[in-house]
């Protein structure tokens, strides 16, 4: 099946997301889509995938010229859109999500689960998946909920698949799981519409790339002619560092230390971080990183163990106190964690500083708009008015107004839960610029990141956890995406050649 | 020429949809316009002088605002309480247990509270209101203790404490008619001027305070925070359980000065049908004007006129002479209409 999408132009209200826009997909080939946020990527797949209609243009398919104008229409031409949100059901087992929606029934109307049951099993052995079908969803880790959505796209027949940033939640090892997933769709003669961010995975998998910027496509071509640098470069319209941005700083007294830290999650973490220090924490999923700092942060409960503060023991109990003694925790997953999408930009930008610029629980509201005007500036904010919703900013905008909350209550440890989650290249060097100004002030920041290559750019030494263990600490030359994997899969330092170990 | 007049009632126009999109109390009011228009015409105009029209009209209005000024205190509370993604169902039976408790402090009879003690005129009064106060703030704060701490879903607390309060109030209450002074009475029934418009007034203060709370404070911020994402609101620092305990104690506080005015309307309070089925009215109201179900939006003005565009559409059916049966389903329509028009969400 080739589907070729011709001129395809879109406005929302003034707002023109795409100008003449063509783009092609055919069997067997994965394609990626790339582009910054706010490139007009979601709007052509959406368009693509009868959720939003185009304003003019046109797209055949096999050379016929179709119109999408239900998500319906366009499914039942075979084009799958796997959104970023899984549509899965985490309390039914997985064969019966297979069927959501076109259920089997038997010769009396009730559901045939046997059936489902062994057609899921029949698929799963096609596909060379080694998964129970009676397993719940919510017990599978994202990198099966993916495969899932896959096999479920497959069963219906599915010839072009469309995935919306399918690896950002996922660690290395289910990225290979999906990327395998890949592979074998590939051979069967399925299209895949890549749609990422990280450009070494687009290197890997895909065979063509198609870069859109600002509703505009700027450059297609094979991948093979191309390096990450070049596409970088087509994404944001400039050149994009690469070297490593950690320097020499001026380090100062200790700031935080932990001494045994236990909990469901993580056991006996010892460590320490001084002022002027920017400390990654990386490891792969379920390694219990989110976990150990929101409980430094008091979010979650500890079950032993000693937190210290300048020197001082302290409980934290509630991340009110944790605020107040000068700790800011920056959460990953945005949408869930961080975003509140009923205020508009500046109450996301101040709710932790409310207290700061209010008289007995009054606001001053004048001093509030001071305040953040001095923040959108530093920031580099691109943002309509104070007023307007959060979400009609991009993501990495809206991480800017997540980190410009924390940044307004000065805090003395910045734990930066992966930054740069689902932000585009340019956010993303300005939020690491953010975070060296914040090191050259002396403030101690840790970040947290599952992308060795970030930890190892910006930050001065890496802690890699590991099911819930700290597995090591790496500096300097030792800082390497290898040995960083080396541990983050259970491996242990070798003392002899000279890194140094946390335990010693 | 044409075309110029064209133009701009395109403008009009392409102005009327983005208000209507992009304001949430936009449509609420034009609904509000509507019905006060209608109810204008269906009136008539069947009098002497304008003056006395106008008279008429006006006298109408005091009566609709001044039977609904209790309700209307009680329907801001239920905003706050829906706003933080909660529901109060108990509002009808705390109702019940505060005015209960004043016409038992107040009782000029042998059983009287206050007049036991020797306390009776002003300071019985003020002790009274005082009291009442405290005991609707109390049980506001039980009910948000068992939500916080006992993690109870809010409208199982509530629902449980609706029969709790009733069937207690109820019991105490068997056999027992207080009376209660006519001095007491001023408080709803003093006149100004000609007209009986305190309770009008209490409503329009309590609406302002807590318009100005939504919109200035830290607590009226921290209540859209908590509604609209409770994890992100923990994470950023906001004590989440205070936020919520605070607001039920508010709908306790509010509940009994709706209770305090009650019982001075009327002098009396029926215990087993008072304020039975007033939870629905308040929710209906701040659904009407522009309330989320799904917490974190809502609009006190939005309240006060979801509030009146009921209250005038029940008056309406009275002046067209619609059979009270069915008056509860035209408000069940006019619910289901206004949600239908108001903005939605988009879920993509």
């Amino acid at each position: 099946m080739i589907i070729e999408m011709n001129a395809i132009r879109k406005s929302f209200d003034q707002n023109e997301v795409l100008k003449e826009v063509s783009f092609s997909i055919q069997g067997g080939e994965i394609c990626a889509l790339l582009g910054e946020n706010g490139a007009g990527k979601s709007t052509l797949m959406n368009i693509l995938g009868g959720v939003h209609q185009m304003d003019s243009g046109y797209i055949t398919v096999n050379g016929y010229q179709v119109t999408f104008d239900t998500p319906i229409e366009s499914q039942k031409t075979g084009i799958t859109f796997i959104h970023q949100e899984l549509n899965l059901i985490n309390y039914l087992p997985i064969y019966e999500n297979m069927f959501i929606g076109r259920e089997l029934k038997t010769k009396w109307g009730s559901l045939d689960l046997e059936r489902m049951l062994v057609e899921t099993e029949e698929m799963f052995r096609q596909m060379n998946i080694d998964l129970n079908p009676e397993t719940m969803v919510r017990d599978l880790d994202s990198s099966y909920k993916q495969i899932v959505e896959i096999c479920r796209a497959m069963m219906t027949n599915a010839s072009i698949i469309i995935m919306d940033e399918p690896t950002t939640s996922l660690t290395d090892q289910e990225i290979e799981r999906v990327f395998k997933m890949m592979k074998t769709l590939k051979e069967r003669n399925v299209g895949i519409i890549f749609i990422s961010h990280k450009l070494n995975e687009v290197m890997k998998i895909c065979d063509r790339y198609v870069v859109l910027r600002d509703g505009s496509l700027v450059a297609e071509g094979n991948v093979n002619d191309v390096t990450t640098n070049n596409l970088s470069r087509y994404m944001v319209g400039y050149e994009v560092r690469s070297e490593p941005l950690a320097k020499e700083r001026k380090i100062g007294s200790e700031i935080l230390r932990v001494e045994g830290l236990t909990s469901i999650a993580f056991r006996n973490i010892d460590f320490s971080i001084k002022a002027g220090e920017i400390v990654g924490v990386t490891g792969l999923l379920g390694d219990g990183r989110s976990e150990l700092f929101q409980s430094i942060f008091g979010a979650e409960k500890v079950s032993a163990g000693k937190i210290f503060l300048n020197g001082n023991e302290v409980k934290i109990k509630s991340t009110t106190q944790a605020i107040k003694k000068g700790i800011a925790y920056l959460p990953r997953n945005r949408k869930e964690n961080a975003i509140i999408k009923d205020m508009d930009i500046i109450d996301n930008a101040s709710i932790v500083t409310w207290p700061t610029f209010s008289w007995n629980g009054i606001i001053n509201r004048k001093k509030h708009i001071e305040i953040f005007t001095v923040q959108r500036k530093a920031l580099r904010l691109k943002m309509g008015e104070l007023t307007d919703r959060i979400t009609s900013l991009s993501g990495g905008n809206q991480q800017k107004v997540v980190l410009a909350k924390w940044l307004a209550a000065s805090p003395k440890l910045l734990i930066l839960d992966n930054p740069t989650q689902g932000v585009d290249v340019g956010a993303k060097e300005d939020i690491y610029d953010i975070i060296l100004k914040l090191a050259d002030e002396n403030i101690a920041v840790i970040v947290l990141s599952s992308e060795a290559q970030e930890i190892i750019r910006v930050c001065d030494r890496a802690l890699v956890m590991y099911h819930g263990n700290l597995q090591g600490e790496v500096a300097g030359e030792a800082m390497n995406e290898h040995t960083i994997m080396h541990l983050a899969t259970g491996g242990q330092l070798d003392v002899r050649k000279g890194e140094r170990s946390v335990d010693e | 020429m044409s075309n110029s007049s064209e133009v701009k009632r395109q403008n009009v126009f392409q102005w009327f949809a983005n208000k209507w999109t992009r304001e949430p109390l936009f449509s609420t009011a034009i609904a509000l316009i509507i019905m006060v228009i209608l109810q204008t015409l269906v009136l008539g105009f069947d009098y002497d002088s304008f003056g006395s029209w106008f008279q008429a009209w006006i006298n109408n209005w005091i009566n609709i605002l001044r039977n609904n000024a209790g309700i209307g205190i009680i329907a801001l509370g239920m905003t706050l309480v829906i706003m933080t993604g909660g529901i109060d169902l108990a509002v009808g039976s705390t109702l019940v247990a505060t005015g209960a408790l004043a016409m038992m402090l107040l009782d000029t009879g042998t059983k009287g509270l206050l007049g036991m003690l020797g306390i009776t005129g002003i300071p019985a009064f003020l002790l009274t209101i005082v009291l009442v106060l405290v005991f609707g703030y109390l049980l506001g704060s039980l009910i948000g203790v068992s939500i916080t701490k006992g993690k109870v879903p809010p409208f199982i607390a509530t629902l449980g404490a609706m029969m709790i309060f009733r069937s207690v109030t109820q019991h105490f209450m068997q056999g027992y008619n207080p009376k209660v002074p006519t001095e007491f009475l001023q408080i709803a029934s003093f006149k100004l001027g000609n007209y009986m418009i305190m309770p009008i007034l209490y409503w329009a203060f309590i609406a302002y305070v807590l318009y100005y709370v939504s919109k200035r404070t830290i607590f009226g911020r921290q209540i859209i925070a908590v509604g609209s994402n409770e994890r992100a609101a923990r994470l950023s620092g906001v004590d989440v359980e205070r936020v919520k305990l605070k607001v039920y104690a508010l709908m306790g506080l509010l509940v009994s000065i709706a209770a305090v005015i009650q019982v001075s309307r009327i002098g009396s309070m029926d215990f087993s049908n008072a304020g039975r089925g007033m939870e629905m009215d308040a929710i209906a109201a701040a659904v009407v004007g522009g309330t989320s179900m799904m917490g974190g939006r809502g609009l006190i003005l939005g309240t006060v006129y979801g509030m009146l565009i009921i209250a005038v559409m029940n008056n309406l059916l009275n002046l067209f002479g619609v059979p009270p049966f069915l008056r509860e389903a035209f408000k069940g329509f006019i619910v289901i209409c206004a949600v239908l028009l108001q903005k939605k969400e988009k879920t993509s």
